[in-house]
């Protein structure tokens, strides 16, 4: 993520660089300015990246490689060492499997859920329509540890406890979700709108064909947010799931840390492949989400 | 019009049916985790290195009772409290049959929900109570009954580094009381310029708290007061106050840091409980041969040198339908010479006395220099004191931290300081 936002911040500047040449060509001052720019990023470019390869080292390294001085920076030869323990340890396909089958469908319907929620709040007038709003936003202000117990009742009283229904179900209407797509729908031209309603569309067919099609860009921003939320999401998942083999990834990875003895080879073998999963599915829709930005930043 | 509905209610069917199979699949695999008692079945939450102890013993009550299942869910031990605190909430909702619990949380749950646990003593694990040192069947104990199975105790030494020693000229047996280990920090800082030991001053009390059981109390004495400004807290604390003052300790921040500076031969000692042998072994492998290990000074010439440090049970909760095969099971696993020997294989000290015999304590361990370490860990079960831990360790802990940090920072004297502490957990107890 920092990544991605490092080369947004590093075009924005080229872009007003080179403005500034236009106007005033103080070349040379310029020059030095670029020098002193781009040492700064590249420093911020190593610290937001060094973590990622410092993960790396510790996957391919035996555990006690961690701890030797000066630290070992380069990769090791104990790739598939460590790939094996982690797999004799947490079972890695069923619990990527698990991961990625609560996310994806976690993503497909909260989205479902969230952009009808906000759509409706956006474009339709109704009674008590901003004390729903106002009552989405105050919800985010309480803390999950509240919620945790009740709603650990309730999944028991459902007899849903162990089941990829109970991790995904408590978050299916996500406040920030529906906030940050709420923003971007009261921006559709609300003529588009009408004249589709003049045509003889509904209102269901408005939504899905015409308004849908044209916010793909904070579509696509939603998802990725909520599919790290549902990524990463620990404390739930944990709570709920009983078996081993009903394990996402973070908790199963949590497992391994015993009392005396952790094995980091293992545990940065499975953080490295736990990373994998966001920045595919960040870079597959990137494209979407950056030219997002953009676009509003045009307008 | 119709095609975008038929797609709606598509995908709708969609959804509901991998939802529906999804729930489907895994509630029949998840009934064991419930619980609910479906015949010879048991389940058990641990942390890693115990699966393997349970998974072994399991196997070997299966030759006597061939229906026998056993089921472990590994869990992050820290993340058995989460669940078994949300499970225990809910009255037993989601719990299994049994639940690995450390030495200092047990009396916590005990106190806070009374009738999580089934009373052991009904069942008649009174008849297995001498087999098992008796701060360990103290600390289980409520009304005169027990409410749990013993499991690995944390029985202290300091482990050294023989080459440092050596070359400061400093011998380990000599060193008997706290001031003398003080005075051999100072000839080996000298000779060697290493540190004597790491501390993280301001977040962990490990040391205090070994000093403390070992005077026989802990933050709470025998009647549950806090006891910070109790004369052995004054002693405990003075002696840390003067290695640091000293230069004998490195502020390591974290575990991580502390078996790093050990890693690094940075410090000469770290006086800890028996498992950290497992650690030293696997993170500082370089440094085979070089390590011994001598029991906790005294604070005086002659004076009590067992302690205490970590160390775990079973328990059986009450919210279990099959309280009767979990107690064969966990009864068979705790006092089978055999099951507890595999639990050596796997870095943990078993409390059970009946093995201390056994070869595997007597024989003598390469990576500490051939010295029979176990042996000197099992010498001193017997005299470790039982200290009440009670249902506020968790917040006495914190408030000790802050104590310890204090003096350590020179803020505030050691008087003041736990004064202030006693005063804050009082109040934070109510």
């Amino acid at each position: 993520m920092a990544k991605n936002l490092d080369v947004i911040e590093q075009t924005t500047n080229e872009l007003t660089l080179a403005e500034r040449q236009q106007k005033k060509p103080k070349r040379k001052k310029k020059k030095l300015k670029a020098v002193w720019m781009y040492t700064l990023l590249s420093i911020f470019l190593v610290v937001s990246i060094f973590p990622f390869y410092w993960m790396f080292i510790g996957a391919t390294n035996d555990s006690s490689k961690m701890f030797t001085n000066p630290p070992t920076l380069l990769p090791g030869d104990q790739f598939m060492t460590n790939l094996t323990n982690l797999n004799e340890s947490i079972g890695i396909f069923r619990v990527l499997f698990n991961s990625l089958f609560v996310s994806g469908l976690y993503v497909v319907i909260a989205l479902a859920v969230c952009a009808s929620a906000a759509y409706v709040l956006a474009k339709y007038n109704f009674k008590g329509k901003k004390f729903i709003f106002t009552a989405f936003l105050l919800s985010m202000m309480i803390p999950y540890q509240a919620t945790l117990i009740p709603l650990f009742q309730m999944m028991s009283d459902f007899n849903l406890l162990n089941t990829y229904f109970a991790v995904i179900a408590p978050q299916l209407c996500f406040p920030f979700a529906i906030f940050l797509l709420r923003q971007n729908f009261l921006a559709f031209p609300t003529e588009l709108m009408e004249s589709a309603r003049l045509d003889g569309a509904s209102e269901t067919r408005i939504f899905i064909s015409i308004v849908i099609p044209s916010m793909r860009p904070a579509l696509a921003a939603a998802s990725i947010f909520l599919f790290m939320t549902q990524w990463n999401n620990f404390m739930w998942p944990l709570v709920v799931l009983n078996t081993n083999d009903m394990y996402t990834f973070p908790v199963a990875l949590s497992s391994l840390m015993g009392l005396s003895y952790i094995d980091y080879g293992q545990v940065m073998m499975g953080v490295t492949l736990a990373t994998v999963p966001i920045i595919a599915f960040f870079l597959t829709l990137q494209k979407q989400f950056i030219s997002g930005m953009l676009g509003s930043a045009l307008k | 019009m119709r095609k975008v509905i038929g797609r709606v209610s598509f995908l709708l069917i969609m959804m509901l049916v991998l939802g529906a199979c999804s729930s489907d699949n895994s509630s029949s695999e998840g009934s064991a985790g419930e619980g609910d008692g479906s015949g010879k079945k048991v389940t058990a939450w641990a942390w890693n290195i115990n699966v393997p102890v349970l998974e072994e013993a399991a196997k070997k009550f299966k030759e006597e009772n061939p229906d026998f299942e056993l089921e472990v869910v590994e869990l992050g031990r820290e993340d058995v409290y989460s669940k078994l605190t949300t499970g225990l909430q809910t009255g037993g909702k989601g719990l299994p049959d049994i639940i690995l619990v450390e030495d200092d949380r047990v009396q916590g749950y005990m106190e806070t929900f009374p009738d999580a646990f089934v009373n052991v003593s009904d069942k008649g694990f009174d008849e297995s109570k001498d087999s098992f040192p008796t701060y360990k069947t103290e600390l289980l104990s409520k009304d005169g009954a027990m409410y749990g199975f013993p499991f690995d105790g944390g029985p202290t030494g300091v482990f050294y580094r023989t080459d440092y020693f050596e070359e400061a000229g400093v011998n380990a047996d000599d060193i008997k009381t706290w001031d003398d280990f003080i005075e051999a920090g100072k000839k080996i800082k000298d000779a060697t310029g290493k540190a004597m030991l790491g501390l993280d001053l301001n977040g962990d009390d490990g040391l205090y708290r070994m000093m403390m059981t070992q005077q026989g109390t802990f933050y709470f004495d025998d009647e549950k007061n806090v006891n910070f400004t109790s004369e052995e807290s004054k002693q405990a604390s003075e002696k840390v106050k003067m290695m640091k003052e000293a230069g004998l300790v490195k502020d390591t921040v974290g575990w991580d840091a502390w078996i790093s500076a050990m890693a690094q031969g940075e410090v000469a000692t770290a006086p800890s409980g028996a498992w950290l042998s497992g650690s030293i072994t696997q993170q500082a492998k370089d440094t085979e041969g070089n390590w011994g290990v001598f029991k906790l000074p005294a604070f005086e010439e002659d004076g009590n040198r067992a302690s205490n440090l970590g160390g775990s049970n079973y328990v059986i909760t009450s919210a279990s339908n099959n309280q009767d095969l979990a107690y064969d099971f966990m009864e068979f696993f705790s006092t089978n010479d055999d099951v507890q020997l595999t639990a050596m294989d796997n870095g943990l000290f078993p409390t059970l006395n009946t093995i201390y015999e056994n070869e595997a304590f007597t024989q003598e361990v390469s990576f500490f220099s051939n010295q029979p370490i176990w042996e000197l860990f099992a010498s001193e079960m017997n005299d470790i004191p039982s200290v009440n831990f009670t249902g506020n360790y968790a917040i006495a802990s914190d408030e000790s931290i802050k104590a310890q940090s204090e003096i350590m920072n020179g803020k505030k004297s050691i008087e003041e300081a736990y004064k202030a502490a006693e005063d804050r957990l009082k109040n934070r107890i109510q």
